[in-house]
């Protein structure tokens, strides 16, 4: 679906067309399943700990795909909330385990492609953030 | 004399001030510090001695000749950590981008053979746009130098590669061959070839950042051990690493002073553990209490999350840890995770350094995307990382082991020298879902109510397998133990284990799977 924009750079305006081409074209592939990691800051360690990514650079928004297969257990999350990285999205069961998938980045919920009971394969879409 | 002094001064001043007051700047500006400020930041105080801070260049093609390079773009030398020797070798940016050609080269290797003769880690800071191209066959075989020393070096002294700029091409071979690399966040890229190229021959539209930054790599492709947010993190970060290394494969691995009584009783380490088998936990909050101080260092913490691996002591000695991580992904052994373990499994048996395992795990993941991967050749590394090893092996089997994981995680059979299980270890062929469908499959068709008796024999089944009895019948588990006793039984079975020695078959060298 073709949508129009105008875009104003420095005071000069410029018209773009957008094109939406639905959910194969989804953007930049979400890495791992990386559900942040605490950090494990343990105590006061001023040395090592491995760097936590910061915030706004940690991570890529995009779809969530499931790690591996299973069914989706509940949902914890609604369109349009705003998710911090590591914020759980879902409870997915697979291997006889209740997993928490967590936000690959910061950003706002634009899509939830399963509700609880839908079965998945890995790779498959489940949430979008933007 | 006194002239011939002052020559001294003004031609090692000279070589001191690297690219100049300009480049040094350029460098300052992009949040980077140059390669002789790494080095005194990263030693201990005033240790540092450079070698070969005269070597020049002798290219004359191609405009070479008027070129003046001061210390060849890089600065190599030994100092200490912690007291302890290292030889190092940083590449300065500001000279001629850093770039390797031959001497730059011969330099980084009189480093490394340094490092080989008396038996000290060897450091390789990386910043360089890559090879000297105007130095044509020169270059390469300046790069293929390094990379058979890095070799002949593996398994002799650790290698630490710290990534502090570019490292592209040819030159991120040299760290891939080394034990651990390190990046800088937002300042470090590795790839083999940059975004340019891939742009020419594929269309791919990527940033530097995105193609080979350190979260990248940390997080996607698991070429970085570790990484940090800024240079002095970094420098910081790989002296902690040091400290749980021995210098060389010969040494024992160091002891650091606690005041972690190794018989402390740890009373909430069963409440870590959920009741139900299908909640999840931090399996850190395990390690976190067992180890000393609850120091625990993680190597490689966001990539294959599904396993966690890294460096604690116990009793003040350096052990490694591998453990099954059941928050992600079900703590399922899969591809990447035999691979991140397996790796470190090697390191530690080739260093000295005890391993300790902890095991739950759901199993090999399924999956179509897994077998065709390869799960068959990468799993088998775990395997065989295992049973190659013959450093003092101790397991703690803390809630499921099942099946060919049960097997992997450093099982009895692979030669773990003690294992110990928990009261909640599951230690069975299969999951009791499964088998119970398969050997009860008869009783439950024929049952008037086969829901009900599916869920009988299921029970029948935990109750009788599902349990860490069965294995210690046979004598596979050596103990069954209070989880509040893990500290003091571990820390006990690595004294008894100091002295173990365990010899392999005269070899010219295996053959893992890889």
């Amino acid at each position: 679906m073709l949508k129009k924009y105008r875009v104003t750079v420095n005071g000069q305006s410029y018209d773009v067309a957008v094109e939406e081409l639905g959910g194969a074209a989804s953007p930049a592939p979400v890495a791992a399943p990386a559900a942040a990691p605490l950090a494990a800051p343990s105590a006061p360690a001023p040395m090592a700990a491995p760097a936590a990514p910061t915030a706004s650079g940690g991570g890529v928004a995009g779809s969530v795909k499931a790690p591996m297969p299973g069914t989706v257990l509940a949902v914890k999350v609604s369109p349009g909330q705003a998710v911090k990285r590591g914020e759980v999205l879902l409870i997915l069961e697979a291997m006889k385990m209740e997993n928490e998938i967590t936000s690959p980045a910061d950003g706002t919920v634009s899509q939830v492609r399963v509700q609880a009971g839908t079965t998945v394969n890995t790779g498959d879409a489940m949430v979008d953030i933007a | 004399m006194e002239q011939k002094l002052k020559e001294l001064a003004e031609r090692k001043a000279a070589i001191t001030a690297g690219g100049g007051p300009k480049r040094v700047a350029a460098q300052h500006d992009k949040g980077k510090m140059t390669a002789r400020e790494r080095i005194e930041s990263f030693l201990d105080s005033g240790s540092f001695v450079e070698i070969d801070a005269f070597v020049e260049h002798r290219a004359v093609d191609l405009g070479m000749d008027k070129v003046e390079a001061p210390g060849e773009g890089v600065v190599i030398g030994y100092g200490t950590v912690n007291g302890r020797l290292v030889y190092l070798f940083a590449q300065d940016f500001t000279v001629i981008g850093g770039s390797l050609g031959e001497m730059h080269a011969a330099k980084i290797c009189k480093a490394m053979d340094m490092a080989m003769k008396v038996g000290c880690p060897c450091i390789g800071i990386n910043d360089s746009g890559g090879a000297r191209i105007q130095e044509g066959v020169d270059a390469l075989k300046g790069y293929g130098d390094i990379f058979y020393r890095n070799t002949l070096s593996s398994g002799v002294i650790p290698q630490i590669s710290v990534i502090m700029g570019p490292c592209a091409g040819g030159a991120v071979y040299s760290p891939a061959l080394t034990d651990f690399t390190v990046m800088v966040d937002k300042t470090a890229n590795m790839f083999i070839t940059g975004p340019q190229v891939i742009k020419a021959v594929t269309g791919e539209d990527v940033s530097a950042e995105g193609l080979g930054g350190a979260l990248v790599h940390s997080e996607i492709s698991g070429c970085a051990s570790l990484m940090f947010n800024n240079e002095a993190e970094t420098l910081e970060g790989i002296r902690k690493l040091l400290s749980y290394l021995p210098q060389n494969n010969i040494e024992d691995t160091p002891v650091a002073a606690t005041a972690d009584p190794v018989a402390r009783d740890i009373p909430d380490l069963a409440g870590i553990i959920p009741d139900a088998p299908n909640k999840p936990y931090d399996i850190r909050e395990v390690i976190k209490r067992v180890f000393d101080d609850g120091d625990f260092f993680e190597i490689q913490s966001l990539y294959a999350m599904n396993i966690v691996i890294g460096f604690a002591r116990l009793g003040g000695r350096s052990v490694g840890i591998v453990a099954n991580q059941p928050r992600i992904m079900a703590g399922v052994l899969d591809i990447n995770a035999s691979d991140k373990a397996s790796r470190f499994i090697r390191f530690c048996d080739a260093f000295n350094i005890p391993l300790v395992t902890l095991t739950d795990t759901a199993g090999y993941l399924p999956g179509v995307g897994q077998e065709h991967g390869g799960v068959i050749r990468h799993g088998a590394k775990l395997l065989y990382a295992y049973s190659e090893a013959t450093v003092p092996k101790l397991t703690v089997i803390v809630r499921k082991a099942y099946g060919g994981a049960y097997i992997a995680m450093c099982s009895r059979h692979l030669g773990a020298d003690q294992v110990f299980a928990w009261p909640s270890a599951e230690i069975a062929v299969m999951g009791p879902d499964g088998a119970a469908n398969i050997i009860f499959k008869k009783d439950i068709d024929e049952a008037s109510d086969p829901a009900a008796k599916r869920k009988e024999k299921i029970d029948e089944y935990k109750h009788n397998f599902a349990n860490p009895y069965k294995a210690a019948l046979r004598g596979y588990v050596d103990d069954v133990i209070d989880p509040a006793d893990t500290r003091k039984r571990l820390a006990g079975a690595l004294a008894m284990l100091l002295g173990k020695r365990e010899s392999r078959p005269a070899k010219k060298h295996s053959n893992m799977p890889v």
